[in-house]
């Protein structure tokens, strides 16, 4: 009678159960433990994850890659391809699972938090015996630490600039401007039909974020400073330029791709964007007449630090991975990669004697602003940070509070974050 | 076949029973192996505490309700709540009713009838990112081609700014999800349409019945159970909607578009928050689990019929 | 609407018929016809305002760009079908049974299956996928296409079950009777009468099946690491990144990716029109 109603029971409650050990296997077990891996042919081999999806940045990679491999036959590496939105998601999983590379490549704010999650190797020692270590530029060497400790090694930089297109200025009778009113009153004389004076883009994530800091510190305010009086006033003007009609209220959707389109279809005479455009816009529009300035300041000149660092991961033949890495930094190396992914060398001592760049009008722009380029915390708890103020930005932007209120929102927001550490 | 049951549960019931347990039991036991890792462990990172600073411990502190309770005074849970409810609720009212319309639609075998509805299930192919893809591109403000074309047929004279407005957010991912969602409604209820006899509406003709009269009291009682199971399934499956708004919108602007979905993937996913994404997840899945409950009250007399 | 046809004869019935639905069909799929139209631009032009309905330049760079570089898109397909037929012949495998279990047996806790079934649906994708991850990864299945397989099917059993089952339970027991009279016992009543009789329901339930594997992005990519398994679905990511979206590569993509299915549900129209007026006749 109620026999099979409990047998029934029993056998749901055996197969959870049971599932529960297949799940849990090594689940909570050292999921750092050392892997080794025992090449038939006594070579070692390296995995390397980047999410680098444009062709020739691919292929830049896996040069760099080969070139390793040939000089040497102790190493082998293997470049891996993992799209950018899973690859937060693949470390995360990877680290509960221990499923990792040896190597990983991330975005230069994300890489405190995952230091912090204990993905990747403290390579203090390391650094502090390797010659390169003060030729970096201070902005992408502190967004590889954590407390004092190195967690990884910069790869490559850039920044924001101002584009502008050239045609459109002249026509107009306008300079490209160097400050904050110079900026706002060229804006208003090119908006002209379905041109905007300026576009920005502003939607509601890390993107939105970056794109914000440069005005947010070029007032003086400093990255927690949202609701400083500086803070405000940064936020004030922007919003300003959308009610002035010289900035589209779409940019809250924008990214920074939408926004070279944006620039040339000339619907935008004015975009803050970065040197990963430069080929995109030779292609889309060869004829295009344009020049790069730096972002107007307000009272400093400022950027903010793009770019990303390598890490080795904790436990992961991270003697071989430090050789390798070692490899890339070699002034030949470094400098054919950068070009290939229009970066911009973190060494000062590469960067300044790459003619490519020094003398390149557009890309010795963006070289200069590097000096001002500040990186984004760098903090563990970052995102939360970064989502306090891109949230401030899209409420002043759509009306739904006006900048000072959203300002002190966000400031009570990152507060709260700071002190929990 | 009749069986009188003097016992409930006389031999020929438990012979009955058992030959029905080795049709279910295989795939019964798969779904609990798979499935049933992932809900329990859900669970009870619900009740710890992981985050950026804890991921690296072997141990995980537990807390409690803790979880519950920080995301409980979120404003923007309640907002997600809401928003997935109507999101829900206002996709499958229109999947349904343009469903269930094209499926009688269709069903009246004309010439062009069979290649069209073969076309129409096109939507629902296309993955859901290139789909979010397409209509955010769509739906751009300036160029795009929907204002273009409503302007051009001078149905407006401003664009409208679908996805960029707080106001016409939430409406313009309903619209693309129940785009996407149709073709499901239409072929399940073209399946459920087959079964009805067409002695049925020939006695109702007879009877004197008219269109809609044959509609009301023939077609849809004869559907029932199509219709609920469409209904469950598409309310579960809608609810737990993700890609979509989240390529098309990430939840904006400023929260109008923030699904429970989307809500619990930026908590665990962008900023490391795990324990508080587990828990929007559980809110998810207990609604969820409620409506089911619903769900079972409803098939209660199919008990009887089957 | 299309009610009210009774006053006219059959054959303008017809007509009208046939125009309104294709009236209906353009303006459903004209985002389809954008999404082709849009293939074929090159990107700048696909920007320019008023947006062009014909491309001033036709340009084929898009698809033939799909089918250069290594892990390129002829390989995913045939990694996307190998995914998408397992799966559906697996999930229908258990679950065409499951179906007619529930539908045609009385049993205890006939109720409790039917939750389970549906509670294994409620959790959100993103959210299972690191547990998902650690049952494979002891199972050693991670980077084997069995992981999306398995996967994509605890989607399709539960869908195949619920739905199925309402069809069985319309069909009129008497077949399974006459079934047992020639000499049949239940599992050949099954297998040899209600299964070809209902095939109308089996293929739509398998055609979804199908589809929801052939669409999946997720599993895929999660449990797929290495580039040449990898899934159709999952090259999309291509051609989206940090540098930028490239929209005619993104729409070319999702032209070849949709083609082959809707060829063959074209093709599968004839058969469940077949099935379909079998099953009104059956009566």
């Amino acid at each position: 009678m109620k026999k099979t109603r409990t047998l029934l029971t029993c056998l749901t409650a055996v197969v959870m159960t049971a599932s529960i050990f297949i799940g849990c296997g090594s689940g909570s077990s050292n999921a750092n433990a050392p892997q080794d891996k025992a090449d038939p042919s006594g070579k070692t081999t390296l995995t390397v994850w980047h999410y680098f999806d444009g062709q020739q940045q691919q292929k830049a990679m896996e040069n760099l890659a080969d070139k390793f491999n040939k000089s040497q036959d102790k190493i082998e590496v293997e470049v891996e391809f993992v799209p950018r939105a899973e690859l937060t998601k693949q470390f995360t999983i990877g680290l509960v699972a221990d499923k990792l590379p040896d190597i990983g490549l991330v975005d230069n704010p994300d890489m405190a938090s995952f230091a912090a999650m204990g993905l990747f190797a403290d390579i203090t020692d390391k650094m502090n015996s390797y010659e390169g270590k003060d030729q970096f530029y201070p902005g992408p060497i502190s967004s590889c630490q954590l407390d004092g400790k190195y967690y990884g090694i910069p790869l490559g930089s850039n920044d924001l600039a101002l584009y502008y297109n050239k045609d459109i200025l002249s026509a107009a009778g306008v300079q490209p401007p160097t400050t904050f009113a110079e900026l706002k009153d060229a804006a208003k004389k090119l908006t002209k039909g379905d041109t905007y004076g300026l576009a920005i883009s502003a939607p509601k994530n890390e993107e939105g974020t970056f794109q914000y800091l440069p005005w947010l510190l070029s007032t003086g305010a400093k990255f927690n400073e949202v609701g400083s009086a500086a803070g405000i006033s940064s936020l004030q003007y922007l919003t300003d330029l959308i009610k002035d009609g010289s900035m589209s209220k779409e940019v809250i959707n924008w990214t920074q791709n939408d926004l070279e389109k944006q620039f040339v279809t000339n619907k935008a005479a004015m975009i803050t964007d970065g040197p990963w455009i430069i080929d995109t816009v030779k292609k889309d529009a060869p004829n295009l007449n344009w020049g790069v300035v730096k972002i107007p300041k307000d009272k400093v000149f400022a950027s903010d630090l793009g770019g990303e660092n390598w890490g080795i991961i904790k436990g992961h033949h991270e003697a071989e991975a430090w050789e390798f890495i070692k490899f890339t930094q070699q002034k030949d190396n470094m400098n054919a990669y950068c070009a290939d992914f229009g970066y911009i060398p973190p060494r000062k001592d590469i960067a300044e004697s790459n003619d490519k760049i020094t003398k390149d009008p557009v890309m010795s722009v963006f070289l200069d602003e590097l000096q001002y380029a500040m990186p984004r915390g760098p903090h563990p708890k970052w995102p939360e940070i970064s989502d306090a103020m891109s949230t401030a930005l899209q409420e002043s932007f759509t009306n739904a509070k006006a900048p000072e209120q959203a300002a002190k929102d966000a400031q009570v927001k990152i507060d709260e974050v700071l002190n929990k550490k | 076949m009749e069986l009188v049951l003097k016992n409930k549960y006389s031999s020929e019931f438990i012979r009955e029973e058992r030959k029905g347990y080795l049709f279910v039991l295989p795939a019964l036991i798969f779904m609990l192996a798979f499935v049933g890792y992932p809900i329990i462990y859900n669970f009870i990172l619900s009740f710890r505490d992981v985050n950026v600073t804890t991921f690296s411990q072997a141990i995980k502190p537990f807390v409690g309700l803790k979880n519950y309770i920080e995301v409980f005074q979120d404003p923007t849970l309640a907002i997600s709540i809401w928003n997935t409810l109507v999101f829900t609720l206002g996709s499958i009212s229109i999947q349904f009713v343009v469903g269930l319309g094209l499926a009688l639609l269709f069903n009246m075998k004309f010439k062009v009838s069979e290649p069209l509805r073969g076309l129409m299930v096109v939507s629902y192919l296309i993955p859901m990112t290139v789909t979010a893809l397409l209509f955010k591109f769509m739906y751009s403000t300036s160029g795009g081609i929907i204002n273009e074309l409503l302007m051009k047929a001078h149905l407006i004279s401003q664009p409208i700014g679908w996805i960029i407005d707080s106001k016409t957010s939430m409406f313009s991912v309903i619209l693309t999800n129940s785009w996407v969602g149709i073709p499901f409604n239409m072929l399940l209820l073209t399946t459920g349409l087959s079964n009805i006899s067409s002695t049925l509406y020939e006695a109702g003709k007879v009877d004197g019945a008219n269109v809609f009269q044959r509609f009301f009291k023939i077609t849809l009682p004869s559907l029932k159970p199509a219709i609920l199971s469409v209904l469950v399934l598409g309310f579960i499956y809608t609810f737990k909607v993700f890609d979509l708004v989240f390529v098309m919108t990430n939840g904006g602007p400023v929260n109008s578009t923030e699904l429970m979905s989307t809500f619990a993937y930026k908590l665990s996913f962008t900023q490391f928050s795990f324990s508080k994404g587990a828990a929007v997840a559980n809110i998810l899945f207990a609604i969820l689990f409620c409506v089911s409950l619903g769900y079972l009250a409803l098939i209660k007399e199919d008990e009887v019929m089957g | 609407m299309k009610k009210k046809f009774l006053n006219l004869n059959d054959e303008q019935k017809n007509i009208v018929l046939c125009c309104v639905s294709i009236f209906i069909a353009c303006i459903m799929l004209f985002p389809i016809y954008w999404i082709i139209v849009s293939s074929f631009k090159n990107n700048a032009e696909i920007f320019t305002s008023p947006p062009t309905f014909i491309p001033k330049e036709f340009t084929l760079e898009s698809y033939t760009s799909q089918f250069t570089d290594k892990n390129n898109i002829v390989v995913a397909f045939f990694n996307s079908c190998k995914v998408a037929f397992t799966s559906m012949a697996f999930a229908c495998i258990l679950a065409i049974p499951a179906a007619y279990g529930l539908a045609r047996f009385r049993m205890r806790g006939k109720k409790l299956f039917i939750i389970i079934f549906l509670t294994t649906q409620m959790l959100p994708v993103a959210l299972i996928l690191t547990p998902m991850f650690l049952v494979y990864k002891n199972l050693h299945l991670l980077d084997n296409l069995l992981a999306p397989i398995l996967s994509d099917a605890t989607i399709s059993v539960p869908f195949v079950v619920l739905i199925l089952r309402t069809y069985f339970l319309a069909m009129p027991k008497e077949l399974e009777d006459s079934a047992k009279i020639d000499g049949c016992n239940t599992f050949t009543a099954f297998t040899r009468i209600m299964l070809p009789i209902s095939y109308p329901g089996l293929i739509m339930t398998g055609a979804f099946s199908f589809l929801y594997a052939w669409g999946d992005l997720a599993y895929s990519l999660t449990f797929l690491t290495s580039p040449e398994k990898r899934t159709m679905t999952a090259s999309i990511y291509n051609f989206m990144g940090k540098y930028g979206i490239q929209w005619n590569a993104i729409m070319a993509y999702g032209v070849l990716l949709v083609l082959p299915v809707v060829l063959i549900f074209i093709f599968l129209q004839k058969y469940i029109i077949g099935g379909l007026t079998n099953g009104a006749v059956k009566g």
